[in-house]
């Protein structure tokens, strides 16, 4: 038996705070300074700028440094970041600043090269709300997963994880709540976030539980 | 056709867009906002409230909008306020300054703010919240002009009033001055059902290049733009006359001149003496445009091209991309927001680099599609109308929070 889930959404404005870095010795007292919703916003931005197709640059920050300072080794190793492994903004703004203070180690001469244009540092305000629609067990709520929008699908499976400070999303988070798909709630929770958009994300798990209700169908009528 | 309702926007933007739309409104409840401008005809701010009012009244937001009124002293004044703005130097005098404020304190008792948002739009309207005392709703000035090197003398005159604002609102962070108040960054927005933007039968398509004698044999090049030095005309021909060496293809290039702008007409003549009488390169100088001959000759083009050296945002990359058409755009102002290079279109700094992409594009047709399809998909994400009307939603929230990163609605 589950309990209900509701299915929430989130929306963003964004606000200019007049910050910007010139060259990496001040990207890097942006990255150590910001709110913690500026780190959000430019390292997630890839999620919302195109919901259905690869860009080249998984962050803003990685953008900036491969396009306007042509660091492209920097750039890689800031997008190799496993996003799913920080479940506070703090533990990722510190793994930000050990890649970059890294690398100037290796490169000291580099962090004082000025980008051809700046990095504009941005702010963020997250409306976080509830939507209509109700999830009463598994095949409902693939049906859902299917039409909420794409801001719904952001928060649940992206968004959440460092809201509620959980090192997994919301919605195998649920689905583990019922012991019968625990194994369900596992595969989910492994797809990588770092690799697929939204939509590739949405389809990946509707196919997961396809297979899941499959298995458990051909499984029960085997038992009959 | 008649006005399209929001459930119109459902067939080109989804289902779940409009429905998000919707469940947000009824979280931000029963609010009110009134638009202020200068004008109600012409200009991208006008055609732009035309539509988003109307559909924020149906969001169940109470949206009027009022006009100011102005004589010929004031608009000159506030049309060389737009230029100064922008960066054009020059010197104003006191009584200029002084019969810009006469204006706004005029209007300012001549309308009623019991909105719970005021949006002033552009510098005309922006002195009057000065005569707003114990004011109890939000002011909100949008401005929709780049305003990266304003002149500094008139910005001094007018920064005090601007900050007496709840917050401004800029099209990228490239346009705004430093302010002390709130910044938010709305994108412009195109309206896909708009006569520019809307789906066009075939046959008119058609009919409009057969109106304006463009033969359809070859591939067509196009650039639609004000005919204006900073839009690189010249550069555009020589671009395409490079490329033409190696794919054969023709040049289509539409556009108007400002009415005020007396370079204009030499900026024509050079646009002419390079073309010369290349019988590949059509010229057409509208004095009028029609919104949905500008839409056919973007949906009849193999590649769109906005080779700009500067630019303000260049929504027509937008509409070109709405369209799915694979766009070579200048990397400058606005026009890299849209365009991410190599995924949803071709950025260039030099004619040289137009060339070469107007070459590979119409040399690989799978990619010249992948890039339209892209960049249909990105315009579809961030710069629609619809996303405007969700902008406003939050802004009326956000301003009610100050200094709060995250809202719970319940």
């Amino acid at each position: 038996m589950h309990r209900v889930f509701q299915f929430s959404s989130s929306a963003s404005l964004e606000k200019l705070t007049g910050r910007r870095a010139h060259n990496l010795e001040e990207l890097l007292e942006i990255v150590k300074s910001s709110p913690d919703s500026s780190i959000f916003f430019h390292t997630f931005s890839a999620f919302r700028k195109m919901s259905q197709v690869h860009v080249p640059y998984t962050t803003d920050f990685a953008a900036w440094i491969s396009t306007h300072l042509d660091e492209a080794a920097l750039a890689e190793k800031l997008m190799a970041i496993d996003l799913s492994e920080y479940s506070t903004i703090e533990s990722l703004r510190s793994r930000l600043v050990e890649i970059v203070e890294g690398y100037r180690s290796e490169n000291p001469a580099i962090f004082q090269k000025t980008a051809n244009e700046p990095f504009y540092l941005y702010d963020v305000v997250r409306l976080v709300y509830l939507t209509d629609k109700f999830a009463y067990d598994l095949s409902s709520f693939r049906q859902l997963v299917d039409t909420v929008s794409i801001d719904s699908l952001y928060y649940h499976f992206i968004e959440s994880r460092l809201h509620t400070k959980l090192e997994t999303d919301d919605f195998s988070n649920w689905i583990e709540e019922n012991d019968q798909h625990r194994d369900l709630a596992e595969r989910i929770r492994s797809l990588d976030i770092n690799i697929y958009t939204l939509e590739e994300l949405r389809t990946k798990i509707i196919q997961l539980i396809d297979d899941h209700l499959e298995n458990h169908r051909n499984n029960e009528s085997k038992a009959d | 056709m008649s006005i399209p309702k929001l459930s119109d926007y459902k067939a080109v933007v989804g289902r779940d867009v409009v429905e998000e739309l919707y469940i947000l409104a009824s979280h931000v409840g029963n609010r009110s906002i009134k638009m202020v401008n200068s004008t109600a005809v012409g200009g991208g701010v006008a055609e732009m409230l035309h539509r988003v009012v109307p559909l924020l009244n149906e969001l169940g937001i109470a949206t009027t909008w009022d006009v100011i009124k102005g004589g010929a002293d004031f608009f000159d004044i506030t049309k060389a306020f737009h230029n100064a703005l922008q960066g054009k130097e020059g010197h104003f005098g006191e009584e200029v300054f002084k019969t810009y404020l006469a204006y706004n304190e005029m209007n300012y008792h001549e309308l009623e703010f019991e909105e719970d948002l005021i949006v002033i739009h552009d510098p005309q309207p922006a002195a009057m919240i000065h005569w707003k005392k114990n004011r109890k709703n939000r002011w909100v000035w949008r401005c929709h002009i780049d305003m990266s090197h304003p002149n500094q003398q008139l910005w001094e005159f007018l920064r005090p009033y601007v900050e007496q604002y709840d917050g401004a609102i800029f099209s990228s962070p490239l346009f705004s001055p430093e302010l002390n108040i709130t910044q938010y960054r709305f994108y412009p927005s195109i309206d896909p059902l708009a006569d520019k933007n809307r789906d066009l039968e075939a046959a008119y398509v058609e009919g409009v290049l057969e109106k304006y004698e463009i033969p359809t044999d070859k591939p067509i090049i196009t650039q639609i733009s004000r005919y204006d030095p900073w839009k690189d005309p010249v550069g555009v021909i020589e671009a395409f006359k490079m490329a033409r060496k190696y794919v054969d293809c023709r040049l289509l290039m539409v556009g108007d001149k400002a009415a005020d702008d007396p370079e204009a007409e030499e900026i024509l003549a050079k646009v002419n003496d390079a073309a010369g009488d290349d019988p590949d390169i059509k010229i057409i100088f509208l004095l009028n445009s029609i919104p949905t001959e500008i839409n056919a000759f973007q949906r009849a083009s193999d590649v769109v091209l906005q080779k700009s050296l500067r630019e303000g945002f260049a929504l027509t990359v937008s509409e070109a991309l709405w369209k799915h058409r694979p766009v070579i755009g200048g990397a400058v102002g606005g026009i890299p927001a849209q365009i991410i290079h190599g995924y949803t279109g071709m950025l260039v700094h030099s004619v040289e680099g137009a060339s070469l992409q107007i070459r590979t594009l119409l040399k690989q047709p799978e990619l010249a599609k992948r890039l339209g399809d892209n960049g249909h998909q990105r315009v579809k994400d961030e710069f629609l109308i619809t996303k405007l009307l969700k902008r406003y939603l939050l802004l009326l929230v956000a301003l009610d929070h100050p200094g709060q990163p995250t809202i719970l609605m319940e």
